[in-house]
């Protein structure tokens, strides 16, 4: 039996501009199949027990197979005149969405997964940095994240100490807010889409909102794809596959401070899907 | 020189490899194989009409298979010597596209969703891996490590992608221990770079002596 | 019976390299350090459950991929790059398992058991292949096979067979009494595997 707010929530199931007529494309959340599709100009998800709520935003079709709680989380930046806006493809990957979600959350792993792009040895530390839980949006915040980086975009020149925002938007949802080499102002806005086909296989939809003007779509996408096939092979390999929200074999550190909130929050709001309560 | 490549596939990194190993800039430009498939588009087919990647391209010269793409760019002992060494090369190379047709493949759809019978392609997977190890276990025996001769050639460089990349496929490496020293000795070469799937051996490089405090750091 | 499992032969894991290992269903990291030293862990990292076997070899320590947390000989983390003046706290430990050579093979049992190894005087270590068949398949392929637990003696021809259950089918270790018999040995081994697991004429 799946918790009702487990069914209450908002998860990607497509890219909006690839959804075509019946049946479109068939694929599951949360163990069962649903057809997602064109009819009559809208679209339209529709699983075992009828038709679910649905939303297109992002570039990406949501659905919701319970009554939706709340409304998707917003991303204002994408609004932004002057954004570029990228879908970069779904990915699939066998293991919990909860596991994907925390790896994009963590940066201490940049030096030896991202070797030479997100972070290089000897520059392994991570700085003291800060998590709260947003009351008005019940999110987890990370914020003063920083960390130095070879190349931390595909818009730098060299070398920085990159500052980073990360939210949890939804339980499967996070996003990633970076200082923009084109823009000091302004950040740009990585986002990960996690849709849980199962709870040991999900598929990921990379999404990004920046101020780059110069960089061709393919190489913006291809740089995105080249960071998450990164952490594949890591994520397919950690056990155990259920994310474990009980403190037990797990061992955090003060660099894990979102991935500690994250799960806290997960487990108070009853957000077990692909989660294991009692430590293996 | 101008290749048309895509970051996660094999076969463009068969070629990038190379380049690199033979310490060759090679100017690439990324065609959005996924999600765009541009790869298909009519503007792509009129660079080549198969609709397929890599595609290099060397003033009026369009290649548009990989193994050639590696003849290519290598020369001396990638190339073998004598008739001998190159026949077998020839072989190896023949071989690489039944790696790429399962291991390949079975990646292809665990990964960015292609269709195929999953267990099918495994399958075959497994019986080319097993080839493969046997060879390399004679090899070894008479004290050589790459597929033909003492020194790495072109045929190494065109099966290694598809081999190293096969847990991406759910086919594991762990069974075939002459196809893990052979992997090793390649990903030390001089000039050797990675691809998403398969990362860098940190082994190679000592541990850093002191870690910079972040706050002295641009 | 015997607690001590084959993992593997030694010339298959040169200094300076992990490789996935198994012993009764637990699933292994053995390494090999700098000096030679061998060690078989649990395979995973205390910190966020990273298969250790995907880590890599410094010296006398093995680092797990993730994050590069490193670990010491008696499998206590030395090092945490992210916090790189932190000691390690001592519950940071990888679960450790013995692990000896042996007639030119790997054995793993786990810790505190005592060694009782058999004897393989005699006998060269040639290969390693994992069958995707079981025990009854094998026993159909090979009835003149004296088994002795784990260890398959096939005396008319001077072949050893030590067998591992791993995650993907039996792992068999083959040694024989006639080292310049190895090619032979290894295709004999390629036949065995096409007879066990389909029935076909070797």
């Amino acid at each position: 039996m799946i918790a009702q707010a487990v069914l209450n929530e908002w998860y990607p199931v497509a890219m909006a501009a690839m959804v075509g007529p019946w049946p479109g494309r068939a694929t599951m959340l949360l163990g069962s199949d649903i057809n997602v599709f064109l009819q009559d100009g809208a679209i339209m998800v529709r699983g075992p027990a009828g038709d679910l709520a649905v939303k297109v935003a992002y570039g990406h079709v949501w659905a919701c197979p319970g009554t939706p709680a709340h409304d998707l989380f917003a991303v204002p930046e994408a609004a932004q005149p002057g954004r570029r806006l990228v879908d970069c493809g779904v990915v699939r990957v066998k293991c919990s969405p909860l596991r994907a979600v925390e790896n994009f959350l963590d940066i201490a792993h940049f030096p030896f997964v991202h070797t030479d792009v997100l972070g290089a040895e000897p520059h392994t530390e991570v700085g003291r940095y800060e998590v709260q839980i947003r009351e008005d949006s019940d999110e987890v915040w990370a914020t003063k994240v920083h960390f130095y980086q070879p190349q931390a975009a595909k818009s730098a020149a060299g070398g920085i100490v990159t500052e980073y925002m990360y939210r949890v938007a939804a339980s499967t949802a996070a996003v990633l807010y970076k200082t923009c080499p084109n823009n000091p102002d302004a950040w740009d806005v990585i986002g990960i889409f996690v849709q849980p086909l199962t709870e040991e296989l999900c598929e990921v939809w990379p999404w990004m909102a920046l101020f780059d003007d110069s960089t061709p779509q393919a190489d913006l996408i291809q740089f995105q794809q080249m960071i998450f096939l990164q952490d594949r092979s890591i994520l397919e390999n950690q056990i155990p596959r259920l994310l474990p929200l009980d403190p037990g074999r797990e061992i955090p550190t003060q660099a894990d401070l979102t991935s500690i909130a994250y799960r806290r929050w997960l487990k108070r709001k009853g957000l077990t899907y692909g989660a294991q309560m009692v430590a293996a | 020189m101008k290749l048309y490549d895509y970051v996660l596939s094999a076969s463009c990194y068969k070629v990038r490899l190379m380049a690199a190993l033979m310490g060759v800039k090679l100017p690439t430009e990324a065609v959005d194989f996924h999600p765009g498939r541009a790869h298909r588009s009519a503007a792509f087919r009129a660079i080549n009409p198969a609709g397929t990647l890599p595609v290099l391209v060397d003033g009026d010269l369009v290649l548009t298979e990989s193994t050639a793409m590696l003849v290519y760019l290598a020369h001396g002992p990638w190339l073998g010597a004598g008739p001998k060494q190159t026949a077998q090369i020839q072989q190896w190379l023949a071989f690489s596209a039944r790696l790429g047709a399962s291991l390949g493949m079975a990646r292809l759809h665990d990964m960015l969703l292609y269709p195929g019978d999953i267990n099918a392609l495994r399958r075959a997977g497994v019986e080319a891996l097993r080839e493969l190890e046997s060879h390399l276990t004679e090899a070894r025996f008479a004290g050589r490590i790459f597929l033909t001769g003492d020194t790495p050639t072109i045929a190494d460089i065109a099966c290694f992608p598809n081999v190293a990349l096969a847990p991406d496929g759910g086919v594991s490496l762990d069974d075939y221990p002459s196809i893990r020293l052979w992997s090793r000795a390649l990903r030390a070469l001089p000039g050797f770079i990675e691809m998403p799937g398969i990362h860098r051996l940190h082994e190679l490089k000592p541990a850093p002596e002191a870690v910079p405090p972040l706050e002295s750091l641009p | 019976m015997s607690l001590w499992i084959a993992n593997g032969l030694s010339q298959d894991l040169p200094p300076g390299v992990v490789m996935a290992g198994a012993w009764q269903g637990a699933d292994l990291a053995i390494w090999r350090s700098g000096t030679g030293r061998l060690a078989a862990w649990g395979d995973r990292c205390p910190h966020r459950g990273m298969r250790l076997s995907h880590g890599f070899v410094r010296g006398e320590t093995l680092s797990c991929i993730y994050h590069g947390w490193t670990y010491g000989a008696d499998g206590g983390c030395q090092k945490i790059p992210a916090h790189p003046a932190m000691v390690p706290p001592a519950a940071i430990k990888a679960e450790t398992y013995q692990c000896v050579e042996e007639g030119g093979l790997i054995w793993v049992a786990p810790a505190d058991t005592a060694v009782d190894l058999p004897d393989l005087t005699g006998l060269t270590p040639v290969r390693s292949v994992t069958l995707r068949a079981d025990r009854a398949a094998l026993t159909r392929a090979l009835p003149e096979a004296v088994v002795d637990g784990d260890l398959w003696r096939l005396a008319a021809l001077g072949v050893v067979l030590a067998l591992q259950d791993r995650a993907e089918g039996l792992g068999l270790h083959a040694l024989c009494r006639d080292p310049a018999l190895e090619v032979q040995l290894s295709r004999w081994l390629d036949g065995l595997l096409r007879l066990a697991e389909q029935g076909e004429a070797a």
